[in-house]
């Protein structure tokens, strides 16, 4: 086995070093030559880059990094504890690096003739480096600023078509809710700050359950259970920032404008890596930080149990939404809300027993989702590359111009819709069978009701390519070699998933019983 | 020294202030400029909060929320110029080109 | 109440009243003699074109923008500056405690540069010449 240890211990961080000091070079490259840019080393470095990344992920998760003492390097945390790398943090690393990926390799030919090469993909990368260092934030102040290192370069990035009407209107949305509901989260760390005395997740969690009367650190007093009001709004707002973030219900209303107006490939980047960074933060700062019991001793109210609402109404309106949509790319960005819904459910689970297993099941569907979801949205891009238009109609007998995407697409939809022998019905599976276990019957019913009611949809969009008559041309379609690449790469590992299900289930499993346990 | 509760009531002030600017104006410049306020409101809790523990994590903090709150703007400024150079107008409830 | 914040009281005081003393003294007491060359806005003579609210070139903005970024950044390096001393006391050695700053100050130059190579800091031509054009009409 490799010895990580003799590593430095801030190299934990690899993965997300890497996307970050890619995005130094992309910036580099695009300044000696800011006028010319060579779009095949941009687009090959962010992608090099990304599977670099990948590669750092997948070796420390083999060599062991993150898992507990006996067995492996131990969790090890850096900067005095402000950011930790565990499974968990390895987990989301891994899906971000995929996605990243993905959208370079794809984005080489959708962005094909666009003036803004250089920046694209060093904000691509940008963003990428604050997903994944989101993944392994461990302090209050490390969430914020990596969610801001994420969203600022997403907003530019919805916005980057400048000439395009929907592109800036997008941006625009995005960025006011987005700008909205960040200073609605800092202000609830404020309070949770004031309350607690702390930023840290593990010390929040220790001044919350300790009830000493003093404070954790200096040891002055202080009675956090005095402060219960200031913790309750302060949870309340936190939960607000990371609805937003996750496209969850009150807030998800962003989501079809800006994945519509956005170009396709960040359309993917966002509504899969994105969201699930936004779900690692919102696992991390709630299990860590507000120990469940304890937390509903001192407020009142059991948040769990607002995460099993969020849950129920976010997949519900996200699924009645997508069905009556006939723009595919709204339609997509529904059914991303939808997905979120389902995710959710691994949080409304730690309060109901059982919990590791339904934590570890939204890993694993997020894991999943990453590679469906993105193949999805780069079916899109692709739609939008051949100019053959957006509505349903408009796909018509795709099927028989462009078979090889059109088999990956359908592979897509029917995993997304949760058809048995595809990866997405192992995750939605295990997600059904952990909420039974956690005696969640009303969640587990309205997941399966929304599964039944999401493949109406996805299939009508099966149904569109393969039977419909094509309205107008019948000639085969380009090829273009990027997007090809990564659209049968997202299949192919979405089909892939299912033999590889033992070990992604396992280190799901793992990680969710480490950031449980911790 | 003032009681703790004079900030939190003036931090408060502020982020409801700056709330009731979002949800009224519907310029954006005007926008950005009530989000400010509600940042600045944290960063006001944050300090006092950090001077009432005794400890200095908030205040390091409230700087680094003040140097996001300037990248924010930044990136806030720089969409709503390519609005206006579509739109001719920085009026949100104007572009409309998707619809529900 | 301190000693302290009745002398702040009375600076206060003192700097309000000292200014506005002085102007309602010299308003009474100066001789009133107007005349046009009085009411320019520039009395060297030079003649203003057009109002105050026109457009500002999208340039100003881009400096500026560098501005405000180059200014949040002496936010960072202030706290840096002030533990300097004390964290070389404590035993590490100058690189672990310069490095962070100089990988910090690295990224931004790296900025920097690219703004500059993409024409950020540099006056687009076509704005000059207008320019020119206007002062020789």
């Amino acid at each position: 086995m490799i010895e990580p240890v003799q590593l430095p211990d801030a190299a934990a961080l690899g993965p997300a070093l890497v996307l970050g000091l890619t995005a130094l070079v992309v910036f580099v490259f695009d300044s000696a030559r800011p006028h010319e840019p060579d779009r095949g080393l941009l687009a090959g470095t962010t992608a090099a880059g990304s599977l670099l990344a990948l590669g750092v992920g997948v070796w420390y998760m083999i060599a062991g990094v993150g898992v507990p003492e006996p067995d492996g390097a131990g969790v090890i945390s850096l900067f005095d504890g402000q950011l930790v790398v565990d499974q968990l943090a390895l987990f989301f690393m891994l899906v971000t690096a995929i996605v990243t990926a993905l959208v370079a390799i794809a984005s080489y030919d959708y962005m094909d003739g666009h003036a803004h090469q250089g920046e694209y993909y060093s904000l691509v990368l940008l963003a990428a480096t604050g997903m994944a260092t989101m993944a392994a934030a461990n302090s209050l102040v490390t969430v914020f600023l990596a969610l801001e290192l994420a969203s600022l370069p997403s907003y530019a990035l919805v916005a980057i078509l400048k000439d395009n009407r929907g592109s800036v209107e997008a941006g625009l949305k995005y960025f006011l809710l987005g700008a909205l509901s960040s200073a609605i989260f800092v202000y609830g760390i404020s309070l949770v700050y004031g309350a607690t005395g702390v930023l840290q997740l593990d010390l929040v969690a220790e001044a919350i359950t300790g009830e000493t009367g003093q404070h954790v650190l200096t040891g002055n007093a202080h009675d956090v259970a005095g402060h219960d009001g200031l913790l309750g709004v302060g949870i309340v707002l936190l939960l607000v920032g990371i609805a937003f973030k996750t496209a969850s219900v009150p807030l998800h209303f962003w989501a079809p404008e800006a994945y519509e107006g956005a170009p396709a490939p960040i359309a993917a980047f966002l509504s899969s890596a994105s969201k699930a960074a936004g779900f690692v933060i919102a696992i991390r700062v709630f299990t860590t930080a507000f120990p469940v019991e304890a937390t509903a001793g001192l407020v009142g109210f059991d948040w769990s149990v607002a995460f099993a609402v969020l849950a129920v109404a976010t997949m519900t309106i996200g699924n009645f939404a997508a069905a009556v949509q006939e723009n595919v790319k709204r339609m997509l960005a529904y059914s991303s809300v939808g997905h979120a819904g389902y995710a959710l459910i691994g949080l409304a689970g730690v309060g109901a027993g059982a919990n590791e297993l339904v934590l570890g099941a939204a890993l694993m569907h997020l894991f999943v989702y990453a590679f469906m979801n993105t193949g999805a949205f780069l079916f899109v891009a692709l739609a939008e590359y051949w100019g053959v238009g957006r509505t349903f109609a408009d796909y018509n007998g795709l099927g028989r111009r462009a078979p090889i995407a059109c088999v990956a697409l359908t592979v897509f939809m029917f995993s997304l819709a949760g058809i048995p022998p595809l990866g997405g019905f192992l995750s939605k599976y295990l997600l059904f069978w952990g909420s039974l276990q956690a005696g969640m019957l009303f969640v587990a019913g309205a997941l399966v009701v929304n599964s039944a009611l999401s493949l109406y949809y996805y299939s009508r969009l099966v149904k569109a390519v393969w039977f419909e008559e094509p309205v107008t041309d019948h000639g085969s379609l380009a090829q273009p070699v990027g997007l090809y690449a990564a659209l049968i790469a997202a299949a192919v590992m979405t089909v892939v998933v299912l033999p590889g299900f033992g070990p992604i289930a396992d280190s799901a499993l793992d990680a969710a019983t480490a950031v449980l346990t911790s | 020294m003032m009681a703790i509760e004079g900030y939190v009531l003036l931090s408060a002030g502020l982020f409801c202030i700056g709330l009731f600017g979002i949800l009224t104006r519907r310029n954006a410049l005007m926008f950005l400029m009530a989000v400010e306020l509600m940042v600045n409101a944290a960063v006001i809790n944050l300090v006092a909060f950090a001077l009432y523990h005794g400890t200095l994590t908030g205040q390091v903090f409230g700087l680094f929320v003040l140097g996001l709150a300037a990248a924010e703007v930044a990136i806030g400024l720089g969409i709503i110029l390519v609005l206006y150079r579509n739109f001719g107008t920085i009026d949100v409830s104007v572009p409309t080109t998707m619809r529900w | 109440m301190s000693t302290a914040w009745i002398a702040i009281s009375a600076m206060a005081l003192i700097g309000v009243g000292l200014p506005i003393g002085m102007i309602t003294l010299s308003s009474l007491l100066r001789p009133s003699v107007p005349e046009d060359g009085k009411r320019q806005t520039y009395e060297s003579g030079e003649i203003p074109t057009g109002g105050t609210r026109f457009r500002f070139n999208v340039q100003y903005y881009m400096v500026a923008l560098l501005f405000v970024i180059f200014d949040v950044e002496t936010a960072f390096i202030f706290p840096w500056v002030v533990t300097y001393r004390d964290a070389l006391e404590g035993g590490p050695s100058v690189v672990a405690v310069l490095a962070p700053m100089l990988a910090f100050l690295g990224i931004l130059i790296v900025g920097l540069v690219w703004a500059w190579r993409n024409g950020a800091v540099s006056w687009a031509r076509s704005e000059t010449t207008d320019w020119r054009s206007t002062q020789n009409q």
